[in-house]
């Protein structure tokens, strides 16, 4: 509750609705205590004063009476109204929408169709009918315009509840014997509270703005009595030669309608899990780079070479270190797997290459990456682009995400053609069939206008595969693109990489949580921990002997081919938090062989010939290994 | 229908002509200026027919009287009646037997001849049932001339009328456009059509009638009185009294009737002339003598006491009216009695005499509408009313209606509702409005509109004799009688006379308003 | 594609046939009769009684509404009473001309709405972002009538740019730029509450678009930003948009009732609300069915445009 006032208050503009909501609230509950001229009596000779006049500070209306006066008792009188036609429409809106999403089936079907029916019925025409049928007056206009809303609400909250209807804990519900009634009123009411919530914040305003509007056709209070869309109603006639008595009615309406969203908006934002992390913001084009010290010079060489690398996620006052100085390099031909649990850093890294980590909230602050001889830190956006999927290309994980699901598979091909190469859209498309066939796809001619909804998520990963390569690149960065493919289409995949990798001479950088993986692919392997290398060096040695314990253990989480059973040890504890890492190994604390040396002082990446690792108890020693 | 579905591709073609213009940001150019020769006129609404028989309303009159004649007409600037189709006329001695010459030559707009049949035709349409075409109907105003029995055709321009008793107000009646006589021909063709076909005599023949748009009618060249100079009269309905006067401003409308009060102002310069001119117009409050406090004469006479009427007709209603002193307005001059002096401003009066009715409180619901015929801003005038009966220890509920909700509700009569509600008649002869609706004998379930119930033997045999008196002077002493003897008994809290009004372009000649509350278009220039 | 549009015409009937229903017991239910408003001032209770009984309103309701059904289904839609004349050739006219000031309505918040979203959402905290969240807050803050009134004030009144009133030009005029001239105001003043209600939604939509993976990839290919934006994002944004603009079409339509009025837009909203006043029942009744038969027709012509859009929806 707090962390929502927090967020809340922290929007600026809400804050201001609120504040200015807040104000006409509490005017409108002290208007009675106010010193203020009687409402209703009339002085037809002092009439259409102006603003200022003496003794009425904003004049008076066609019929003398005071506009100060009548705007802050019409002012009570509207909010008050459009609350509670607010609150009557999320109630009954509610609660059909409730018993439509819950019971499903017929009475859904026929509820949804009366609401159907109530919503092809243009409002404002039900609307008068109602009143027309109730006879005027405030209240049977409050009845109306809560009626007409309640279809909205009712259609809005059933989508809610359907959703919430058959999740598990619901489910459990049911199984465990409790009556209907009870599930709505204890596990669905309070799920949908927040959406009730957030509806009725953003239709109070919509409300007052509908029975100003009933008002103005004349079927709202009934004189004297003051409400802000009666006295917009009533002031029309003179909005020509008066139009104070028009204007200040329709700028207090503007006050709180404005107001009123705001805030809205601001309980919705603050409301919504997803704002709060801060998730729902646009990533820009390239990420942002704020590098703090001079540029590194490029610690190897290589094709793509990484040095010091450090990308950040600024969230709040909070700083995730998500990569931490990393540095890596791969040449021609060769294949680097990087591994690590998910939260390491190693997909953060590999979208650093090209500036595709989201940002905000990501920021690289430090470090080189180097494409041959040119510098990509720092980078103009139209140099990145040129790079993207042309000499760079990614592969990512679940591609069924990461291709627009809108778009023919083969026109995401031919786009990724043309972006970079000045052919024809036939031709484009040529090579598109001709790069489906390359990656095994069968009756590419055919798979080529079909979505990528319409294939299996095999076909849909040599689809971004062939992406990767449609424009001959010389580095591939595979960001886990195995993951969400069963085994031996897993398999089909890597072979399918490793042939082009030695076909082509292309550099591949495979990111991924799997061993196994790496040991069909890589040539070499680095091993990352919140946002570090702890362990690089040849896959084969590595594999043989890890020197770090928790690459020792990773390893060991991969299922042994011929035991009965899959043994998968399970590394207990979870990888710290990387805005609030503690001096030393960040492995620690998980560590079997932890001592005190570990986590008193940083400790440095320990290199012995084509190895190294971060660890001042290595599992294997590494110079030793070296020496023999 | 098929000239529906031309209209509507019409309207298709231009639509998406116009989506995407104004999408792709295309200017139009600026607004034309009404031609000259043509006046257009903002009308309060869109007329129901232009079937003189089928309607009430005298924003349809404003059309109707240009486009039609009648037997007689209203001398210009009074309400005495003169030749129009009728060259001259005979009343037999007992006043039952009216006996017309007709003008000679005289042709309808679609080119049939006016001649006695269709005189005939006319009223036996409206009154006799079985006529072929009595189903053309409603005619809610038949009751004007149910005092006649027979029409006959005596030669092709004679036609007589006989009356089941004398009937002073006959006449009269007659030059009201409910006595607008219509072409046959034109009735035979388009039946229940007709009211959006119409073909009379007058100086205006009908053109176009484009829904809630406008209606097109040009000059006649062949008017038998001369025609007019005037190319065309367009009547645009404006609903809206604000955007009528905006057009007005701007210069998108020539002719402006029924100002309202609080524009006035704007009017007032070199461009615009303001014309204004009393007519036979009563807006009062219809009080329940039946039940209620209003049942007390003492607390009818406080109502009157109570409510500053000088300030509504010179404040609410900017002086757009008089204050009334009793039910007939000063308009009927020969019937007016001249030494009626309103009731004055008296609060301190009418508090005692509530208090002598020992009433100082009196609860009342007030009906007031939101507009209508004659109306003039209902609820300004019943807020203010309310306000200053409150001042005198009234404790008043106002409840508004629409029009035809309220006039649902106060005709059948106001029992077991309200005990007061906004009225007003604009009629043509001084019988009229107290005969249907202060009489004993036009209480709602007779089928009069008495709804407040007033009843006074003296006041309804009054009434009954003058009806039948043929003697003007005779008839004005039997009117004046009454209207003291009902000023005193306060069936009504008496309030206004309105003096009708319309603002003119600079570029608008000859043009005059009538007490009648006609609009008389065929001798206004526009240049 | 026709098997679903066909599937979706027919189970719009039962609605179709709810709201005639629905319309028929609202009318039934309003106190008062069409007689009063024929009859006016002088309608005496005897007169109403008698015109009622001619006018056949004096049978049982369900009589009455099978009667009015059966007569629509074959075409005939009944007499208006207050205009004297026939209900579908009045709803025909006035509707077009709601069709034109809806229609550029719609069209303008679809456009306008949209691009405004999406510039919002590329730019979002920036100035072009903040300047429009302000214009589409106090769009959406302004009762439209009241927008309606001031912009005559100003526009037509005092500037003299614009007319002030009216469809087409009063006498002669009645081709496109005439048009164009009239309707200029009163498709703005309905446009901007659904513009501010679609760029809202068309933000969001981006939002949550431009973070998803395949946005991504569209970078990482190197598309350019521009295309990013405003082919990847807005394509796959207006899944969720096209079903606001159906339910904004509705509003647009029922938000003409005030710009008729206060504009005198011969339109179907303002003969319905004077029909209602009348008690022009079978006015009311027919106007209503038809306008809300072009409702669903439009709410189909939506679903299938979603379904054209987005392959993943079965049809």
């Amino acid at each position: 509750m707090k962390k929502f006032f927090q967020l809340l208050l922290r929007n600026r503009l809400a804050a201001a609705g609120g504040v200015a909501i807040c104000f006409v609230v509490i005017l409108a509950l002290i208007t009675p205590l106010l010193p203020l001229q009687a409402p209703n009596v009339t002085n037809t000779a002092n009439r259409f004063q102006p603003v200022f006049a003496e003794g009425h500070l904003l004049g008076t209306d066609h019929l003398g009476r005071d506009m100060l006066s009548r705007l802050l008792w019409g002012t009570r009188l509207s909010l008050a109204v459009g609350f509670s036609a607010a609150i009557f429409a999320a109630f009954f809106g509610a609660a059909i929408g409730i018993v439509a999403g819950y019971f499903g089936g017929r009475t859904d079907n026929v509820i949804m169709r009366g609401v159907d029916m109530l919503m092809a019925f243009p409002y404002i025409l039900l609307a008068l009918a109602i009143v027309a049928a109730l006879g005027p007056g405030l209240v049977n206009a409050l009845i109306a315009v809560a009626a007409v809303n309640v279809p909205f609400f009712a259609r809005n909250i059933r989508g809610v509840t359907v959703g919430i209807a058959h999740k598990e804990f619901v489910d459990a519900a049911r199984l465990a014997g409790l009556s209907d009634t009870r599930i709505i009123l204890t596990e669905i009411l309070p799920n949908v509270v927040p959406v009730i919530v957030i509806a009725m914040s953003t239709t109070i305003g919509w409300m007052i703005l509908e029975t100003a509007g009933l008002s103005f056709l004349g079927l709202g209070s009934q004189p004297p009595q003051a409400d802000l869309g009666s006295m917009l109603g009533e002031a029309r006639s003179a909005l020509i030669t008066n139009p104070h008595t028009s204007v200040v009615p329709g700028v207090m309406i503007l006050i709180i309608v404005m107001g009123i969203n705001l805030l809205g908006d601001g309980v919705r934002d603050a409301l919504d899990p997803r704002l709060r992390s801060g998730a729902l913001t646009r990533p820009m084009a390239a990420t942002v780079v704020q590098r703090k010290g001079a540029v590194p010079a490029p610690h190897a060489g290589g094709v793509l070479t990484m040095t010091d690398l450090e990308t950040q996620f600024h969230v709040g006052p909070r700083i995730y270190k998500a990569v931490n100085k990393v540095s890596l390099n791969v040449a021609p031909g060769e294949c680097l797997g990087v591994i690590g649990e998910s939260g390491s850093g190693k997909s953060v890294t590999a979208l650093s290459v090209m500036g595709l980590v989201a940002s905000p909230p990501g920021v690289i602050v430090g470090g080189s990456i180097r494409y041959k001889d040119e510098e990509l830190i720092g980078a103009r956006y139209t140099t990145l682009r040129r790079f993207r999927g042309d000499r760079v290309a990614y592969i990512f994980q679940d591609p069924l995400a990461t291709l627009h699901p809108l778009y023919k598979v083969g026109d995401q091909l031919v786009e990724a053609i043309r972006v970079h190469h000045p052919v024809s859209r036939a031709e484009a498309w040529k090579r598109a069939v001709e790069l489906l066939k390359q990656v095994r796809i069968p009756n590419a001619e055919n798979r080529a206008s079909t979505y990528p909804h319409e294939m299996s998520g095999g076909m849909r990963q040599r689809v971004g595969i062939a992406m990767a390569l449609a424009n001959d690149p010389d580095v591939i960065i595979a960001d886990e693109p195995t993951t969400a493919l069963d085994v031996t289409v897993q398999a089909q995949i890597l072979s399918l990489l490793d042939d082009l990798r030695r076909e082509r001479g292309l550099a591949i950088v495979f990111i991924t949580h799997d061993f196994g993986v790496v040991g069909q692919l890589c040539d070499r392997v680095a091993v990352m921990y919140a946002g570090r290398i702890v362990e690089e060096g040849p896959t084969d040695a590595v594999l043989a002997a890890p020197a770090h314990p928790y690459t020792r253990r990773l390893i060991a989480c991969v299922p042994e081919l011929g035991e009965g059973r899959r043994r998968l040890e399970a590394i207990p504890g979870l990888p710290p938090a990387v805005d609030r890492l503690e001096p030393g190994c960040a492995f620690a604390a998980r560590c079997t062989k932890k001592e005190a040396a570990c986590v008193t002082r940083e400790i440095e990446l320990a290199r012995a010939g084509p190895r190294a690792v971060r660890c001042l108890y290595p599992e294997t020693d590494l110079s030793r290994e070296a020496a023999e | 229908m098929t000239q529906g579905i031309l209209n509507w591709t019409r309207r298709g073609v231009l639509a998406a002509g116009a989506a995407m213009s104004l999408s792709l940001g295309a200017v139009a150019p600026a607004a034309a200026q009404t031609p000259p020769g043509v006046l257009i006129v903002g009308q309060i609404a869109e007329p129901k027919a232009l079937d003189p028989a089928a309607v009430t309303a005298v924003n349809d009159f404003r059309i109707l009287m240009n486009v039609y004649d009648g037997l007689v007409r209203y001398k210009s600037g009074t309400l005495e009646v003169e030749p129009a189709l009728a060259t001259g006329w005979e009343i037999s001695e007992d006043g039952t037997v009216y006996t017309f010459k007709l003008r000679e030559g005289v042709k309808f707009h679609d080119g049939s001849d006016f001649d006695a049949e269709a005189v005939k035709f006319n009223f036996d349409r409206m009154l006799n049932e079985d006529h072929p075409y009595h189903d053309t109907g409603p005619f809610p105003l038949a009751f004007f001339f149910s005092a006649v029995r027979e029409v006959e055709v005596v030669d092709p321009l004679t036609v007589t009328f006989t009356l089941n008793a004398p009937y002073a107000p006959f006449l009269s009646n007659l030059a009201y456009p409910t006595g607008l006589i219509v072409s046959p021909a034109a009735v035979e063709q388009y039946g229940a059509d007709f009211g959006r076909n119409p073909s009379g005599t007058g100086p205006f023949k009908f053109v176009e009638w484009r829904s809630n748009e406008a209606v097109v009618v040009e000059g006649n060249p062949d008017y038998w009185d001369g025609p007019t100079d005037l190319q065309a009269v367009v009547f645009r309905p404006i609903t809206d009294a604000n955007t009528r006067t905006a057009e007005m401003l701007a210069g998108g409308i020539d002719l402006m009737v029924e100002v309202p009060p609080v524009s006035l102002s704007e009017f007032q310069g070199d461009s615009f002339t303001v014309f204004e001119q009393a007519g036979p117009h009563v807006w009062f409050l219809i009080l329940n003598a039946k039940e209620g406090p209003f049942a007390e004469k003492a607390v009818r006479q406080a109502a009157n006491y109570a409510i500053n009427k000088t300030a509504l007709v010179d404040n609410v209603l900017e002086g757009t009216a008089d204050v009334a002193a009793g039910p007939t307005p000063p308009a009927f001059a020969w019937a007016y009695n001249e030494s009626l002096e309103p009731y004055p401003y008296d609060p301190d009066k009418a508090k005692a005499l509530l208090a002598e009715a020992g009433m100082e409180n009196p609860e009342v619901t007030f009906y007031v509408t939101e507009g209508g015929s004659g109306m003039l801003d209902p609820i300004a005038m019943g807020t203010a009313i309310q306000a200053d009966l409150e001042a005198v220890g009234f404790d008043v509920t106002i409840e508004t209606y629409e029009w035809n909700t309220f006039l649902g509700n106060v005709n059948p009569g106001l029992e077991g509702k309200a005990d007061m509600a906004e009225m007003a008649w604009m009629t043509n002869d001084p019988d009229t409005l107290p005969y249907l609706a202060l009489r004993t004998d036009a209480w709602p379930d007779k089928g009069g509109f008495n709804s407040g119930y007033y009843s006074n033997p003296e006041v309804d045999s009054l009434l009954e004799e003058a009806r039948v008196a043929t003697d003007q002077d005779k008839r004005a002493e039997l009117y004046k009688k009454m209207q003291t003897i009902v000023q005193e008994d306060a069936p009504w809290v008496f309030v206004a006379n309105w003096k009708q009004n319309a603002v003119t372009s600079d570029r608008v000649e000859n043009f005059e308003l009538q007490p009648s509350f006609f609009l008389l278009l065929k001798d206004v220039v526009k240049n | 594609m026709t098997g679903y549009i066909l599937k979706r015409l027919v189970s719009a009937i039962p609605v179709l046939l709810g709201i005639t229903v629905i319309v028929f017991l609202i009318m039934a239910m309003i106190p008062g009769d069409p007689a009063t408003a024929i009859l006016g001032s002088y309608a005496t209770p005897e007169n109403v009684e008698k015109l009622n009984r001619d006018l056949g309103l004096d049978q049982p309701l369900v009589a009455r509404y099978f009667i009015w059904l059966g007569n629509m289904l074959t075409g005939d839609f009944g007499r208006s009473f207050a205009l004297n004349r026939p209900v579908i050739d009045e709803v025909l006219d006035r509707f077009s001309a709601t069709l034109v000031l809806a229609g550029t309505a719609f069209i303008l918040c679809a456009v306008f709405g949209i691009i405004a979203g999406v510039v919002s959402a590329a730019r979002q905290y920036g100035f072009a972002d903040k300047a429009i969240t302000f214009a589409v807050l106090l769009g959406i803050s302004v009762p439209s009538f009241f927008l309606g009134m001031m912009m005559i004030l100003i526009f037509a009144v005092k500037l003299r740019w614009l007319p002030v009133s009216g469809m087409f030009a009063i006498y002669g005029g009645g081709d496109l730029p005439d048009l164009l001239n009239h309707l200029i105001m009163p498709a703005l003043a309905l446009a901007v509450v659904a513009t501010g209600v679609v760029a809202r939604l068309s933000r969001s939509a981006m939002l949550e678009v431009l973070r998803q993976d395949f946005i991504r990839t569209a970078r990482a290919k190197g598309v350019g930003e521009r295309d990013v934006v405003w082919r990847h994002a807005l394509k796959a944004a207006m899944v969720s948009i096209i079903p606001v603009l159906g339910i904004q079409a509705g509003f647009v339509l029922s938000g003409a009732v005030y710009i008729e009025m206060v504009f005198q837009w011969p339109g179907v909203g303002r003969m319905l609300v004077d029909a209602i006043l009348k008690r022009d029942i079978l006015l009311v009744q027919g106007g209503v069915v038809f306008v809300a038969a072009c409702y669903v027709l439009f709410n189909i012509a939506v679903d299938v445009a979603q379904s054209l859009l987005d392959p993943r929806i079965k049809t």
